[in-house]
C-alpha cells in the first residue's frame, strides 16, 4: 500500500441533533483513483467539505497528506483541484474570467505558458465559450467552469464532487480521458459519483457510505467477490436435467432463458455441467457495480 | 382543483404574493405607522408650545439643509409642523418598500427561473404583471392606511390624517410603476433595484432641492417651493399640504406617472422574451484581467459598480452642502434679521453658519457611507450562502485573509464616499463663489462622518461571524435605527441613554478650532475592536 493522502477514521459531523456523519472511515493512497459512492444524503458532500476545512469534523480523526484540514486548510488546498456537484459561479464574470481567478488562486499559474496552453487545450476538448456572462450558463456550462479551472493546474490531490451530473455523453468522454491524464501523472484522485459505469472504468478502489459510516470500501475485485455471478442460457434442457447443476441459486425460467447465479469460487465446478447439458447462447456475467450498489442502497440499516 | 377563467388565476397569483410578503408588508406598515406615531407624540410633547414652535419654522425657513431634510414649512400649526417634519420619510418608506416589491416578483422571479415555472401555466407572461400590480396598490394603501391610524392615534386631526395616508400610498405606486420599468430594463434583479432606488434618490433630493430654494412668505413661516419639487412624486405628495390645504389634486401626478410606467411595461413585455431585458447582456473577457488574482480583487470587481453608486450618492449631499451654505450666506448678507436667526443656531463663537451647514448636511454622507460598507459585507454573506465562496476557500485562501480583504474593501469604499462627498462640496464652494476656508470644513465634515460609518463595518462583520443568516436584515434594520435616533432622536423626544445607541449621536460636528474629537475617536475605538474580534473568531468558524 502506498503512502496515504486521505485518512479519515470514526468521522463524526453533527448539526445539532442531526448526525451528518457517524463513524466514517476513508483511506485513499497515493496515486490512487479512489470512488466515493453513497445515496443522496449519505454524507459525502460533508465528508468532502470536511476534507476541504470548510467544515469542522465533531468526533474522529482525519489527515490530508497527513496534516490538519481545518488547521492547515491554506497550505493544503495548494496541492488540491476541487470540483464541486452543485457549481456555483459568479454571474457578473464571464466564465474565462472565472478560470482564471480560480486558476490563480489555487497558484497554479505560475508558469503561464503552461497553464495558457493546457486552458486553451481544455477549452477547446470541452467545447466551451469562455466570453458569456456567468448567469448566461446551463448547469453543465457551469460545471465545465470548475472542471477546466481544476484540469489547467497541476494538484497531487482532485476532488470530484459528482463533477459530471450536468454532461452529456460526449463531455463524460472528455472528462475520463482528464482523470486517465492526470492518474497517469500520479496524482490522487477521490470521485464522489452517482454514474457506476464511470466509477467501474476509472477506480482502482471504491468506499461505499450509508447514513454517514462507511459499509464497504476495497478493490473492485475484492467487493465483486461479495456478490454471485449471474449465469443464463436458452432454454432447452429438460427441468429434471436442471437439477443437476451444483450449488445454483434462485434458479428460474423467464423470457425464454433459464436464469441462475452462484458464488465466483464455485463456478469451475459449474462449467462442465453446463457443457454437459449442451446449452446454448451462454452468458456468464460478473456481478455489476450496479448490484452493490443497490444492495447496499436498499436494504434499510439495521 | 382549478377553476378555469383568468380571474381565478389572477387570484391565485396575487395570494401566492400576499402570502409571501405578508410578513415583510407588515413590518413596513407597522414601522411606518409608529414612525407617523412617534412623530405627532414627539412633536406635540417637545415642541408643544405655540411661540417656540414658531420659531424654530421661522429658523427652518432660513436653513436650506433643514428644508432639504424635512420639507415645506406650512405655518406652525402643530399638525402641519408634524407634515413638514415627517412626511419626507413615510413617502421614503412607501417608495422604497413598493420599488423592492415590484422588482422582487418580476425580475427576481424571471432571474431564478421561476417566472418561467409560472409562465408555462396559463397563467403565462402577463397575469403574474398584472398581479403584481394588484399586490403593489394593496401593499402601498396598508402602509397609507397605517400612517393615516398613526397620525389620527397621536391626536392629529382625521381629514388631514387620511390625506398624509393617500399621499403616502400614492408615492407608492408610483414607485410599483418605476420598479416594475426599471425590471424590464436591468438583467439582474440587483440592477433593477439599483435603478429604482437611484430613481427614488433622484426623487428625494428633487423635492429638497426645490424646498430649500424655495420662496418664504411673507411671516417666514410657510413657502412656496421652487419648481425642482414638481418634478418629483415625493414633492407632489407633499404639495397636498396635508392639515392645511387637503388638496388631493396632485395626488394625480402620481397616478398617472404609475399608469405611464405600467403601460409601457405592458408593451415592452408584449415583444420580449421571458428572463431577456432591454438593456442586452454584454460579452464578457476571454481572460481575467492580469489584477484579477485574489480574494481583495475579485471582491472589488463584484462591487465597483455598487459603490461607484453609493459614491455617487456622496457627491450629490457634497455638491448640496457646497453650494446651498453658499445660497444661505448670500441670503443673510441682504437680509440682516435672516443674518441674526441664523447665528443662533451657532453653538459657539469661533463657528460660522456656513459651518454648522455644511456639517449637518454631511450627516447624509455619513449615513450614505455607512450604507456602503454595509452592502460590502453583506456581499460577503451573499457569497457564502450562494456557494461562490466554496471554491475560493478551497483554493488557497484562508477564512480570516477572506474576511479581513472584505473589511478592506469596506474601508476602502467608505473613504471613497466621503472623499467623493468632500470634493463634492469643496467644488461647491467654489463655484459659489464662498470663503475658500469652507473648503477645508468640508474635508474636516467628511472626515467626522468617516468613524460612525466605520463602527457600521465592524459591528456587522462580527455580526456575520456569529450570526451569519442574519448579517442582511441586521444590517439594515441597524442602518435604519441608528439614522433615525440620529435624526430624529430629539425629534421625537427618545430617551438620552436610546440616542446615545446611535453611532451617528456621537459624530462629531464639524466646527473649525472648536470641533469635539472625543465621539469620533470613541467610535474608531468601537469600530476596531469589533473587526478584531470578528477577525479573531472567524478563525474557528465554519462555512454554512
Amino acid at each position: 500500500m502506498n503512502a496515504s493522502v486521505i485518512e479519515a477514521s470514526g468521522l463524526e459531523k453533527r448539526f445539532g441533533r442531526v448526525r451528518a456523519l457517524d463513524g466514517l472511515d476513508l483511506s485513499v493512497g497515493a496515486g490512487e483513483v479512489h470512488g466515493f459512492l453513497g445515496p443522496n444524503g449519505a454524507g459525502k458532500s460533508t465528508t468532502i467539505r470536511i476534507l476541504l476545512g470548510l467544515a469542522r469534523s465533531s468526533a474522529g480523526s482525519v489527515t490530508l497528506f497527513g496534516r490538519d484540514p481545518w488547521r492547515d486548510a491554506v497550505a493544503l488546498h495548494d496541492r488540491v483541484a476541487y470540483v464541486p456537484g452543485d457549481v456555483s459561479i459568479w454571474p457578473n464574470l464571464s466564465g474565462g474570467e472565472t478560470i482564471d481567478l480560480l486558476g490563480r488562486l489555487r497558484g497554479g499559474t505560475t508558469d503561464a505558458r503552461l497553464y495558457e496552453s493546457r486552458k486553451a487545450g481544455l477549452i477547446e476538448l470541452f467545447q466551451f465559450d469562455p466570453t458569456k456572462k456567468g448567469r448566461a450558463y446551463s448547469k453543465g456550462n457551469r460545471q465545465k467552469v470548475a472542471l477546466i479551472a481544476a484540469f489547467a493546474t497541476p494538484a497531487e490531490l482532485y476532488i470530484l464532487d459528482e463533477p459530471t451530473s450536468g454532461l452529456d455523453p460526449v463531455m463524460e468522454a472528455v472528462f475520463d480521458g482528464e482523470i486517465r491524464r492526470v492518474a497517469a501523472e500520479g496524482a490522487t484522485v477521490l470521485l464522489s459519483s452517482h454514474i457506476l459505469s464511470e466509477v467501474e472504468q476509472l477506480c482502482d478502489r471504491v468506499t461505499i457510505i450509508r447514513a454517514g459510516s462507511t459499509v464497504e470500501t476495497g478493490t473492485l475485485e475484492s467487493l465483486r467477490h461479495l456478490t454471485r455471478i449471474e449465469v443464463s442460457f436458452a432454454a432447452g434442457p429438460s427441468d429434471a436435467s436442471l437439477t443437476r447443476i451444483p450449488d445454483a441459486h434462485d434458479l428460474h425460467v423467464a423470457g425464454g432463458r433459464v436464469r441462475f447465479t452462484i458464488d465466483d469460487e464455485r463456478l469451475p465446478a459449474v462449467l462442465p455441467v453446463l457443457g454437459s447439458l449442451g446449452v446454448r447462447a451462454l452468458v456468464v456475467e460478473p456481478p455489476s457495480l450496479e448490484e452493490l450498489f443497490l444492495r447496499h442502497y436498499g436494504d434499510p440499516k439495521s | 382543483m382549478s377553476t378555469p377563467g383568468g380571474v381565478s388565476t389572477l387570484g391565485a397569483l396575487v395570494r401566492q404574493r400576499a402570502r409571501r410578503d405578508r410578513l415583510q408588508i407588515a413590518v413596513w406598515a407597522v414601522s411606518t405607522g409608529l414612525l407617523a406615531l412617534t412623530a405627532a407624540t414627539g412633536v406635540a410633547r417637545t415642541y408643544g408650545d405655540d411661540a417656540e414652535r414658531a420659531g424654530i419654522m421661522r429658523l427652518a425657513v432660513a436653513n436650506p439643509s433643514i428644508l432639504l431634510l424635512r420639507g415645506l414649512p406650512q405655518g406652525a400649526e402643530l399638525p402641519a409642523f408634524v407634515f413638514f417634519q415627517i412626511f419626507t420619510y413615510l413617502a421614503l418608506m412607501c417608495a422604497f418598500m413598493a420599488g423592492f416589491l415590484a422588482v422582487r416578483h418580476s425580475r427576481a422571479e424571471e432571474e431564478s427561473g421561476r417566472a418561467e415555472l409560472v409562465a408555462s401555466t396559463r397563467a403565462a407572461r402577463t397575469l403574474p404583471t398584472v398581479a403584481t400590480v394588484v399586490h403593489g396598490v394593496a401593499a402601498s394603501v396598508a402602509l397609507g392606511v397605517a400612517v393615516a391610524l398613526g397620525f389620527v392615534a397621536g391626536g392629529l386631526p382625521v381629514a388631514g390624517a387620511l390625506v398624509s395616508g393617500a399621499a403616502t400610498a400614492a408615492v407608492g405606486v408610483a414607485f410599483l410603476g418605476v420598479g416594475l420599468l426599471a425590471a424590464q430594463f436591468a438583467r439582474t434583479s440587483r440592477g433593477a433595484n439599483s435603478i429604482g432606488a437611484a430613481a427614488i434618490g433622484v426623487a428625494f433630493l428633487l423635492r429638497g432641492v426645490g424646498d430649500a430654494l424655495g420662496t418664504p412668505s411673507d411671516d417666514r413661516l410657510s413657502m412656496t417651493s421652487a419648481w425642482p419639487s414638481w418634478l418629483s412624486p415625493i414633492g407632489w405628495a407633499q404639495h397636498t399640504g396635508a392639515f392645511t390645504a387637503d388638496d388631493l389634486a396632485p395626488l394625480l401626478l402620481c397616478l398617472a406617472l404609475a399608469t405611464a410606467c405600467i403601460a409601457a411595461v405592458f408593451a415592452v413585455q408584449a415583444s420580449r422574451d421571458s428572463g431577456a431585458s432591454l438593456l442586452p447582456e454584454r460579452i464578457g473577457r476571454r481572460a481575467a484581467a492580469p489584477w484579477l488574482s485574489g480574494s481583495f480583487a475579485l471582491a472589488w470587481r463584484l462591487q465597483w459598480p455598487s459603490i461607484a453608486g453609493w459614491t455617487l450618492g456622496g457627491v450629490a449631499t457634497g455638491l448640496l452642502a457646497g453650494s446651498l451654505a453658499g445660497v444661505v450666506i448670500e441670503a443673510a448678507r441682504t437680509n440682516p434679521e435672516l443674518a441674526a436667526t441664523l447665528q443662533s443656531i451657532v453653538p459657539d463663537a469661533d463657528a460660522s453658519v456656513a459651518q454648522v451647514l455644511i456639517s449637518a448636511m454631511f450627516a447624509i454622507a455619513g449615513v450614505v457611507a455607512a450604507g456602503c460598507a454595509i452592502q460590502a459585507v453583506i456581499r460577503l454573506r451573499q457569497e457564502e450562502t450562494g456557494g461562490t465562496a466554496e471554491p475560493l476557500l478551497a483554493a488557497r485562501l484562508g477564512r480570516v485573509h477572506w474576511l479581513a480583504d472584505y473589511l478592506v474593501l469596506g474601508v476602502v469604499a467608505i473613504s471613497l464616499v466621503l472623499l467623493g462627498a468632500a470634493l463634492a462640496s469643496a467644488a461647491g464652494v467654489l463655484v459659489s463663489g464662498d470663503d475658500p476656508a469652507l473648503i477645508a470644513d468640508s474635508f474636516a465634515a467628511a472626515a467626522a462622518q468617516l468613524p460612525a460609518a466605520l463602527v457600521y463595518l465592524g459591528v456587522l462583520a462580527l455580526v456575520f461571524v456569529l450570526l451569519p443568516s442574519a448579517t442582511s436584515a441586521l444590517g439594515w434594520t441597524l442602518l435604519a435605527a441608528g439614522s433615525f435616533l440620529g435624526i430624529f432622536g430629539a425629534l421625537v423626544g427618545a430617551p438620552e441613554w436610546l440616542r446615545d445607541v446611535s453611532p451617528f449621536s456621537h459624530t462629531p460636528v464639524a466646527l473649525g478650532t472648536s470641533t469635539d474629537w472625543s465621539g469620533g475617536a470613541w467610535l474608531a475605538v468601537v469600530a476596531v475592536a469589533a473587526a478584531s474580534v470578528a477577525l479573531l473568531l472567524m478563525r474557528r468558524r465554519e462555512l454554512r
